[in-house]
């Protein structure tokens, strides 16, 4: 039997277009898994309104069409703030041109000593990009509350200062302002990564 | 003669291929190439009946996860403080009312929660915690200890429901109005208005369930086997299962 250049053309382009879309099936079809809870909230928990590291007044609302990660710490945190502000400083070059599309806020929970200026020096220290968010103890209160976030005062008993009790998981909004997913404290920048980026596809 | 020899040979050309076309011909069977395709076509075919059957079947039910439910700090019926982050990890029901409305008069769902409680023993939660909450959007006048009159007279077991208020009216009515999304509006002194609503969140802060007559119908019959469903898919949901659980998000299989 022979086997003539047409049908050979023909077996090459059919194996091709086979193992091509056997792979494109296999990689939309993996199922992913991140590293948080998904949410697939339909309405948006409100707007709210805090001042920027800048001086600058803001609407959570201004920033739709971006992916809003919203983290609530303040900058006397001891050990829990630093580690995912950290996190999520290396996430960001791990983004590569996804990056200019993710705005990270982290919304102080701690308005007697957290001033505009204390929050520019400490968020841009883990990322130039990153803002930091102030209000008065109302206007922090209406932008964590329906976010699921709590936060108490605690006295320390012989420290000068106090800390702050405070729900420590991140919240990633789309660029609609539905929240879609909830890390948890401990997530590492790689899988935050691999999240943001299985988002944003 | 000479016309109909010129119109002929076109059709006969046709039936005559030459010997390289009928070795094609059979060729690519025999290779497997048509036959490969057909088995790609029975598998996508596979799926989309796998697909369809799940959809109309729904072997996994599950509960959509509608938003986030509001963090808090409050006081409950024996003065303790607690907070939004004591509920984590637990199924929580809550209820919100006032105790100054008794029905007939006025509608609430106090007697709902306490049926739940007594009969929670029915559902099967896997172990996970159950937790009851009643936040009163009257908290001048219910004080812990007024709570506290209320929980007894109501025969409520206070080891897994807390009575909350709060000396802060404004987080109540940031918690109930903007975080849970209950209307109520104070009429009068002591009088509210308001829409008897019990809500269910997951351990992960979720609300899973909203109940009153515009979403789920309030009965306790339907609450107690939604526990279950949420209770399942938080102990099951895990590895390979996990896909499913998520299919079932995707296409809304949704519990009644």
């Amino acid at each position: 039997m022979k086997i003539t250049k047409k049908t050979l053309v023909t077996i090459v382009i059919i194996a091709i277009v086979l193992f091509a879309g056997a792979y494109f099936l296999g990689v939309k079809l993996r199922p992913y898994s991140y590293h948080g809870r998904t949410i697939q909230s339909t309405d948006p928990p409100g707007d709210f309104t805090l001042i920027t590291h800048d001086g600058q007044r803001m609407h959570l609302s201004d920033y739709e069409g971006k992916w809003v990660i919203l983290y609530y710490g303040y900058t006397f945190c001891p050990d829990v703030c630093p580690t995912t502000m950290m996190q999520l400083g290396r996430m960001m070059p791990l983004l590569g041109k996804k990056a200019k599309n993710v705005q990270v806020f982290m919304i102080s929970v701690d308005p007697e000593r957290d001033t505009p200026e204390r929050m520019k020096e400490y968020v841009t220290y883990f990322h130039p990009d990153f803002i930091g968010l102030v209000g008065t103890p109302e206007e922090v209160a209406d932008a964590a509350t329906p976010f699921g976030i709590y936060y108490k005062k605690k006295e320390v008993e012989g420290a000068s200062g106090y800390l702050m009790d405070h729900t420590a998981s991140v919240t990633i909004l789309d660029p609609q302002g539905r929240v879609r997913l909830i890390w948890p404290y401990g997530v590492t920048a790689e899988e935050m990564a691999e999240d943001m980026k299985h988002l944003m596809r | 003669m000479i016309d109909a020899e010129n119109v002929s040979p076109t059709p006969l050309k046709k039936e005559t291929p030459d010997i390289e076309e009928i070795e094609e011909r059979q060729l690519l069977p025999s290779f497997g190439g048509l036959r490969l395709l057909y088995v790609v076509y029975a598998a996508l075919g596979l799926l989309l009946l796998a697909t369809a059957a799940f959809i109309i079947f729904q072997p996994i039910q599950v509960l959509p996860r509608e938003r986030l439910s509001p963090g808090f700090i409050f006081t409950n019926q024996d003065g303790e403080t607690l907070n939004s982050e004591y509920f984590r990890g637990k199924l929580t029901l809550y209820n919100f009312t006032y105790t100054r409305c008794q029905p007939p008069d006025c509608e609430q769902l106090d007697d709902l929660m306490k049926d739940v409680q007594d009969r929670l023993d029915e559902t099967e939660v896997y172990d996970i915690p159950v937790e009851f909450v009643t936040i009163t959007f009257d908290p001048e006048y219910d004080t812990p200890e007024v709570l506290k009159a209320h929980a007894e007279a109501l025969g409520a077991d206070t080891s897994n429901w807390n009575f909350f208020t709060s000396d802060d009216p404004a987080q109540t009515k940031r918690v109930i109005g903007t975080g849970f999304q209950v209307y109520y509006n104070e009429r009068g002194p002591g009088d509210f208005e308001f829409i008897p609503t019990l809500i269910l969140v997951d351990g992960w802060g979720i609300v899973r369930g909203i109940y009153n007559d515009r979403v789920y119908p309030t009965d306790s019959d339907r609450i107690l086997s939604h526990f279950n469903v949420v209770a399942k898919e938080a102990t099951f949901s895990k590895g390979a299962n996990s896909i499913g659980y998520e299919a079932a998000h995707l296409f809304c299989c949704y519990a009644d």
